[in-house]
Parts: structure tokens; C-alpha cells; sequence
């Protein structure tokens, strides 16, 4: 379907932005997987602009969280993409194995992921 | 499409199987559930919970069949009540077959819910639900292969066209009635390690097996392996207990050695493994970069600028299609009370009996009851945008808003609908919380809806702010919208930091794709949620409102009081009768009576029954009507009325009736039970200026809002005064000394605010499903109205603000 030219969304402009956040230190310990340097080479779902797209390399929090994540489909290798943020930056909207979710981004600031494929 | 027909022919009694349909929530599965049952279909609450309950009943196949079905999730641990429902339905009460509803667009994260059931040994058929979509996005399922790697049967079904329903059903039937059964499914293959030491759990687990008997081995295995602590209750009568506990605790330690992770995390990560291992093996994705309509509609509705400007439409729109649709239907709901009091009215004798029908319970559950079409079409609206998808998008927008104060996206909708905009209502807009699945934020919303500005507090507000700031009605009613908010906002943001502290549940809301709703699935779904309203509200408002009746009637006045308003009236009367230009024409008390009766009869229009009446009488109804618009204002005559005209006199006279009639409803009230709670409040309420009057009226402001208006009225020795009809209370309160715009900006703070009427705790009672918290909602409301009305009172009168 078109979509008329007036809602292209303009968010994606400013993808080109160096993404400087990392995954905390207290994070990292978190995950037995994750601890050290390995993980700073990652990055978190959270600093993905709208149209990144990479796979799921671990997900950090309290247990309750990761586990529910994980029931969610966020799991090692899980594709996800970021389709979009909401009016106000928070959540985010996502897609992962066809069906679309929304997080707030203090969550996905906990889902460790590989570096973006591609900006679309 | 229900159904009804029967493909063979019965046997001699009925079989009955039950079916219990699981899924993930958004997976299309009450639409399934209503194609199965039709309306024969009956929702209740889940014991003990708040969580909907739907069961139905079909007869297929010579077979009776109870469809029940289960609350959505995406999971069975023990994560949410929900799923702990759900899981208990399947462990405790054995369904003969459970129909895992899948959406066949979304497979893999659908399918571990399936891998969950497989696992706990459930007779499994899956069903396949929206195929028709799936295969809209070139999503090609072959579901022998996926049957085959299962090892349970799958139909591919479309609930919305009942495509499938039978072969669905056959298959169900036949799953149930196998022996085999869960035999052939397959389940998740955890890999050595953990597959070692499930295998010595359930060697530890033999001996239990007699406890729980017919439930998995390995399901419990795995859910011990997992720390779930509500299978860990259920096993304590276990003879080994403290060896099972002792494998238990000694395997979780050796797989997180192993794995360097714990093994909940392990085995959620297997079973992934599993349905994407299904996925890949049964599903052919043909690539194609096409955006779905779905995904093109969402980029413009929840686009930065244009969403936002949309939301404000759509709730614009839900808001006159609830509250300016249903008026008709209300008004009638309404009319038909009124007429039915009338006719009781008529029918009973004067006395206690007639006022505790009347005033009491018609009057009580009337009001209640009026509500209904209100209701109805305020869940009609919900449906239509849950069904659509469209409350997720809004729950999406907001979330980032509402947050801050300890609410939820969602929590915005239900704010709306019970005020927002001035002129809603909190018994729908508490109920409209049930779209809300996170327990803090939904009960946070719950206890802060009451606050917003309903249309019952409309009335009192129309009173007081006519009375007081005629000139600027309109800037009052938006700073009075304002503070609402304020409040609710800051009441949600104290409550959830104090009371019900922590942190919150995980945000994860899916947005599932847009889809056209089907009418038959909305009028369900309102006629279910209004039924359940209609049931609650019957009763219990039922008893309270006769509760109220009988504090603002009893004890009545004593004798010689009654008697000397009594002694007053008659002496009236003798005076009036004993009037050189009355004499003529009226010659007993029981003249005055009939000529009331007929000047009523003449002011209803019924003309004809006039035509025989005493021209003279004719007459005095004429001039009567002529002088009533100065009537009101006229201040009594008390010189010698042979001057005056009939007409004047008896103008005099029945204003004089009044007065005495509305003193002696006054002093009666004041006397009752009610009057003296409101004059024993007077030294609580005296710092904001409210008299025992006031006090009364708040204290009938407990039925409804509006009631205030009404009481006030009696309380000043109006008579009844309607709250459509509060003009000349307007003019009596601007009179009275005790009265300034300050305290009439500190009444409305306070009936704002203060406990939430009789229905809406009703509803708080169902929906929180405590007491503990419709308590808490009827203190804290009043302690919050009672602070802000003393401070407002306070700082005004230092400052001389309104104060006249």
C-alpha cells in the first residue's frame, strides 16, 4: 500500500548518530555469559534506531525479567528489528518472529544484542 | 456459525467431554471459543479472582460438549495469574482434550506454548486459528508435517468464517476418546545433561506419584527442575519430600555449573529450540518486501505528529458515542423509574412503606440501574477498539506519559472514560481497566478513576458555581478539569510509591495487527460485560441504598414538634379561609385541596377535566399563572389582606404553606439519624465553612453525587428539590449568611473528591476483588478531599479571597 507522502516518518534522519551507550558494568555481571570485555563489543536493543535490524545475544536483568523475555521469544539468535519509537521516544516498537511487541526502552536496555546488520 | 446440526445420530445418553482451549492472548482464540458455542455461553469469574471465566456448551456428534475457555498466555510458569489459572485448569481438572488455538502468522513464539503442553502430558489438538492471514503473508504451513513432528493432530481453522470448526471438533472428540493419547506427542528433548537429571528427579518423584495422580511425571520433573514454588506446594505431602527437594536442589546446582545460567533459562532456551526446529522443518516463507496494510495503517496512527492528534479523535469520538448515544436509552431508563415511582406512589398508602419503595429502593437501584445503556455502550466502544487492535496503539503513545505517575498506557482510557473530559463516569471507566494486565498499575488505576469529574458531580457543580461565579462558568469548569487531573495523576504517583510499592511488571505489550472486528464477537462481548454489571449492582446497591434511606429517615420527629408545625399550618389555613375575599369561593380545607389538585391538573395541560369546574376557581388559575413568574420573589404579605386580590391573598398563602411544610422537612431532617452524623460534623467541618447542612448532603452524597444537590435543598427547608430545578436554591444559597464564593470553591473541591459514590465501590469491590480496597478507596478519597478543601479554605480566607 502507499502510504501518502505526508507521514513518512522523519525519526529515521538522524540514524547516522554514533551510538556511544553501552551495556552497564552492573549489567554485565549480571550475565554469567557476559562478564568483561566481550560484552562492551556488544550493544543493547535499546540504542537501535528505527529500521536496525540483529540478533539477540543474551538477555541481562533479574531473573523474572529474563525469563519472561525469553517466553517473549527473546532468546540467543532471535532476529529482532526496531520498527519504530513512540510520539515520545518511549517504548519502542518491535518486530521478532513476525509479530510485533513494544518495550519500554529501560528494558531493552537490557537485551543484549550483535552490532546492527543494516540502517534500512 | 454455531452448531447445531449433528452429523450422527445419538447415542442412547450423551457423552460429555470437556474442552479446554488454550493460546497465546491475541491468537484469535475467543473468536474461536464464539464460533464453537455461539450465545450459549456463560462468563463468570475464575474462584477467587477477577480474571473472566467463559464457558459454553455445544452438542456435536451424539457428544455433549463444555468448551471452557482458558485465560490467554504466552507461557504456563507461574509468571502471571493468568497463567497460573490456566495451568491449574489443565493439572487439576483434566480436561478430556485441550485445543491449543495457535495464530498460524506468528507460529514460533505460539508453538512454546504448545512445547509447554505436549510437556504436561495434556491430550493436545492444535488448531491452527487464522490461517487465512498466514497465508495473506505468504506464510505456507504444512500442517501434516508440523502434525507429524508434534505427534498431535493440527486443523488449520478461521474463526471469524468458522472454517475448520468441525473437522476441529472430530478431531478433539477423537484425541479424547483414543486411549493413546498423549502417548504419540512428542515433546522437548532437553539434551543429555538436563535429560540425566529430569530422569532422576522423576525417579525421586515415584513415590508421589499416588498424590498426584494422572499428572505428568516429567511435567513435574521439569517444573521442580524450573524452582517453581507452586508445584513445590503441591507435592508437600510427599513421603520423601526432603529427598525430592535434596535431587531437586543438587541437579539446578550441577545444570547451572554446566551452563553457567540457571536452568529456567536453560529449558525456556530448548524449548525455543524446539518450535523454531518445527518452524523451520513445516513452514515455507516465500520473501516478499510488500508492507502489510496493517503496518502501513500503524505508521500513520501512531506516527509522531498525526497518532497523537488521531488518539485525541478517537477518544473524542468514543466519548460522544458513549455518553451522547446512549442518552436516549438512559433518559428512558430513567423516565420509566420515575414513572414507576409515580405509580407506586399512587398505589401505596402515605406512610413508611411508600417512602422506603419510593425514595428507598426505586429511587436507590433506579439510579443505579439507570446506568445500564451507559454501560453497554461504553464496552460496545471498548470492544471496538480492542478487537480492532487500536487500544494497544493507545496504551503504545501514552505509556511514556503515564508511567511517570505510577500508570500504565492503557491506564490513560480508563481516566477518559471516568471523567476526563468533564461529564463521565467511573463505573465504566473502572471497568474499563480489565484491558490493563499489569496488577499494580491496574489497581492504581482503579483507586484513582474515582477522582476525575463524572457527570454526577455535574449538578453540584452547575449549583455552585452558578450561585457564586456566574460570570465565569466556563474558565471554572476547565480549572476544575485541571485539578482532576492533578489529583488523579498525583494520587496514582503517591499511591504506587507508598502503598503498593515495587517495582513494576515487565512492559510487554504486543501490537497485534489491525483486523476488522465482527459485529456478532462486539455485541457478545458488551451483552457478557453488562450482564456481569447488572448482577453485581442489583444486590448489593440493593441493600444500601435502603440503609441510607432509613439513616436520613429515622428516628422521625418527635410529636409535639410535628404537632406544632401542624398547629401552625392549620392556624394558616383558618386564616385564610376566614378572608373576606377568600370566604366566597374556598369554605373548608378540603376546597384548598381539590383546587391544588385541579390547578395541577390544568398546569399537566389536561384542559378537558376543567370544563366543569367554578368559573371563580377558573379564574384565580388564570391570575395565578399570570403572577407566578414574581411569585417566587414576592416577599410575604403580613398587613391585612381584605385590599388584596384573591388571587394575592392565596398567592400569600400557599407561599406561607411552603415555608412551614419545607421547615418542618428540614427539622425532620436534622432529627434523623443523618441530620445528627451532619451536625455532630459541624466542628470537623466548621475550618472550611460547612454546616450541618452541607454535612448532610455530603453524607447523602455517598448514594450519589448528584443526591447532594437534592439534600441540600431539603436541609434548606425547600421541600424536594430537584437537581434540574436547583434555581431558587441558587438564590437561597447566595443569601445565606454562612455562604461566599470560598466556601462554595471548597465544597466543589470536596465533593470532587471526596468517596466515590455507592456504585462505583461496587464495582471497585468486583474489579480489585478486596474489600480491603474499596476501603481503602472510600478513606483516602475523603482524607485527600478533607486536606485539600481545609488548605484551599485556609489560604483563602488569609488571603480574603472570596470571602465577601
Amino acid at each position: 500500500m502507499q502510504v501518502p507522502a505526508f507521514i513518512v516518518d522523519k525519526s529515521s534522519e538522524d540514524q547516522n548518530v554514533e551510538i556511544v551507550r553501552r551495556p552497564s558494568e552492573d549489567k554485565c555481571a549480571e550475565c554469567p555469559e557476559l562478564r568483561g570485555n566481550e560484552c562492551r563489543a556488544r550493544m543493547a536493543l535499546s540504542d537501535y534506531r528505527p529500521g536496525q535490524k540483529g540478533k539477540v545475544v543474551q538477555v541481562c536483568g533479574n531473573p523474572d525479567f529474563r525469563r519472561r523475555m525469553m517466553e517473549m521469544g527473546f532468546v540467543k539468535g532471535t532476529e529482532v528489528s526496531v520498527v519504530k519509537y513512540a510520539p515520545l521516544n518511549d517504548p519502542m516498537e518491535l518486530v521478532l518472529m513476525g509479530y510485533h511487541v513494544s518495550l519500554r526502552k529501560d528494558q531493552a536496555a537490557d537485551i543484549i544484542m550483535n552490532a546492527p546488520d543494516k540502517a534500512a | 456459525m454455531p452448531l447445531t446440526k449433528q452429523l450422527e445420530t445419538p447415542r442412547t445418553t450423551m457423552k460429555k467431554l470437556t474442552v479446554a482451549l488454550a493460546g497465546n492472548p491475541n491468537a484469535g482464540k475467543t473468536t474461536l471459543f464464539n464460533a464453537l458455542t455461539g450465545a450459549r455461553q456463560h462468563v463468570g469469574n475464575w474462584p477467587g479472582v477477577t480474571v473472566e471465566k467463559k464457558e459454553g456448551v455445544l452438542k456435536y456428534a451424539g457428544r455433549e460438549i463444555h468448551v471452557i475457555d482458558l485465560p490467554g498466555t504466552y507461557s504456563l510458569t507461574a509468571y502471571s495469574l493468568e497463567e497460573i489459572i490456566a495451568r491449574n485448569f489443565i493439572v487439576e481438572s483434566r480436561p478430556d482434550v485441550v485445543v491449543d488455538v495457535v495464530d498460524a502468522s506468528n507460529l514460533e513464539r505460539n508453538l512454546y506454548l504448545a512445547t509447554q503442553l505436549l510437556e504436561m502430558g495434556a491430550k493436545l489438538v492444535i488448531a491452527l486459528n487464522m490461517i487465512d492471514v498466514a497465508q495473506g503473508r505468504s506464510i505456507n504451513i504444512d500442517e501434516k508435517k508440523l502434525s507429524e513432528l508434534l505427534g498431535v493432530a493440527v486443523i488449520p481453522t478461521n474463526g471469524k468464517k468458522g472454517v475448520g470448526i468441525e473437522e476441529l471438533l472430530r478431531s478433539a472428540i477423537e484425541a479424547a476418546e483414543s486411549g493413546a493419547g498423549p502417548d504419540r506427542q512428542r515433546s522437548v528433548n532437553y539434551g543429555t545433561e538436563v535429560e540425566e537429571e529430569l530422569a532422576k528427579i522423576e525417579e525421586a518423584l515415584v513415590p508421589v506419584a499416588a498424590i498426584v495422580n494422572g499428572l505428568s511425571r516429567r511435567w513435574l520433573a521439569v517444573k521442580l527442575l524450573e524452582g517453581d514454588s507452586e508445584i513445590a506446594k503441591k507435592i508437600e505431602a510427599a513421603p520423601n519430600l526432603e529427598g525430592i527437594f535434596k535431587q531437586v536442589d543438587h541437579s539446578r546446582k550441577h545444570l547451572t555449573d554446566i551452563f553457567a545460567d540457571s536452568p529456567e533459562i536453560i529449558l525456556t532456551d530448548a524449548r525455543y529450540g524446539f518450535a523454531s526446529g518445527a518452524v523451520r522443518r513445516a513452514v515455507q516463507l516465500e520473501a516478499t518486501d510488500r508492507v502489510h496494510l496493517s503496518e502501513a495503517i500503524d505508521r500513520m496512527l501512531t506516527h509522531r505528529l498525526v497518532g497523537p492528534l488521531i488518539l485525541f479523535l478517537v477518544i473524542y469520538l468514543l466519548y460522544t458515542f458513549t455518553f451522547q448515544g446512549s442518552e436516549p436509552f438512559v433518559s428512558a431508563f430513567k423516565a420509566f423509574f420515575k414513572w414507576l415511582g409515580a405509580q407506586m406512589s399512587a398505589a401505596l398508602p402515605e406512610g413508611l412503606l411508600k417512602s422506603l419503595v419510593v425514595s428507598g429502593i426505586i429511587d436507590g437501584v433506579g439510579g443505579v440501574l439507570g446506568f445500564t445503556p451507559l454501560i453497554a455502550f461504553m464496552f460496545f466502544a471498548i470492544a471496538v477498539l480492542e478487537d480492532t487492535g487500536y487500544m494497544a496503539r493507545i496504551a503504545f503513545m501514552l505509556d511514556r506519559v503515564l508511567r511517570g505517575f505510577g500508570l500504565h498506557g492503557a491506564s490513560m482510557l480508563a481516566l477518559m472514560v471516568s471523567g476526563g473530559i468533564a461529564g463521565g463516569c467511573a463505573v465504566p471507566g473502572i471497568m474499563a481497566t480489565r484491558t490493563l494486565k499489569e496488577p499494580k498499575e491496574r489497581l492504581v488505576t482503579i483507586l484513582v478513576a474515582p477522582l476525575m469529574n463524572c457527570g454526577a458531580k455535574m449538578p453540584v457543580y452547575a449549583l455552585l458555581i452558578g450561585a457564586f461565579f456566574a460570570d465565569k462558568q466556563a474558565r471554572m469548569m476547565l480549572l476544575l478539569t485541571v485539578i482532576s487531573w492533578v489529583m488523579a495523576l498525583t494520587a496514582g504517583k503517591i499511591i504506587r510509591s507508598t502503598v503498593l510499592k515495587g517495582p513494576s511488571a515487565p512492559f510487554v505489550l504486543e501490537l497485534p495487527p489491525y483486523r476488522t472486528p465482527t459485529l456478532r464477537g462486539l455485541l457478545i462481548h458488551t451483552w457478557e460485560r453488562t450482564w456481569m454489571y447488572l448482577k453485581k449492582a442489583g444486590t448489593v446497591i440493593l441493600a444500601v441504598s435502603i440503609v441510607l434511606w432509613a439513616t436520613m429517615t429515622f428516628p422521625s420527629l418527635p410529636k409535639e414538634k410535628t404537632q406544632a408545625y401542624e398547629e401552625r399550618e392549620q392556624k394558616l389555613v383558618a386564616d385564610f379561609l376566614s378572608n373576606p375575599s377568600v370566604a366566597p369561593v374556598f369554605k373548608s380545607e378540603t376546597d384548598i385541596e381539590e383546587f391544588e389538585k385541579v390547578r395541577a391538573e390544568v398546569a399537566a395541560g389536561k384542559s378537558d377535566a376543567v370544563a366543569t369546574q367554578n368559573p371563580a376557581l377558573l379564574e384565580l388559575i388564570r391570575s395565578l399563572g399570570r403572577s407566578n413568574a414574581t411569585d417566587a420573589v414576592a416577599p410575604a404579605s403580613s398587613g391585612p389582606a381584605g385590599s388584596k386580590s384573591l388571587a394575592e391573598v392565596y398567592a400569600a398563602f400557599s407561599r406561607q404553606k411552603k415555608a412551614i411544610e419545607g421547615e418542618k422537612l428540614s427539622a425532620q431532617l436534622q432529627n434523623t439519624v443523618g441530620g445528627r452524623i451532619g451536625t455532630a460534623l459541624e466542628t470537623v467541618f466548621r475550618p472550611m465553612g460547612f454546616d450541618w447542612r452541607t454535612n448532610v448532603a455530603l453524607l447523602g452524597g455517598f448514594a450519589a453525587k448528584e443526591v447532594v444537590v437534592a439534600t441540600l435543598g431539603t436541609a434548606y427547608s425547600l421541600g424536594e428539590v430537584k437537581s434540574e430545578a436547583a434555581e431558587s436554591l441558587t438564590e437561597k444559597l447566595q443569601k445565606e449568611p454562612g455562604w461566599n464564593p470560598l466556601v462554595a470553591f471548597t465544597l466543589i473541591l470536596f465533593v470532587m473528591l471526596y468517596n466515590p459514590c455507592l456504585t462505583t465501590l461496587v464495582v471497585i469491590k468486583k474489579e480489585s476483588g478486596k474489600w480491603r480496597w474499596t476501603l481503602f478507596a472510600m478513606v483516602y478519597t475523603t482524607v485527600l478531599a478533607y486536606c485539600v478543601a481545609l488548605v484551599v479554605h485556609s489560604v483563602g480566607s488569609f488571603f480574603g479571597l472570596g470571602v465577601t
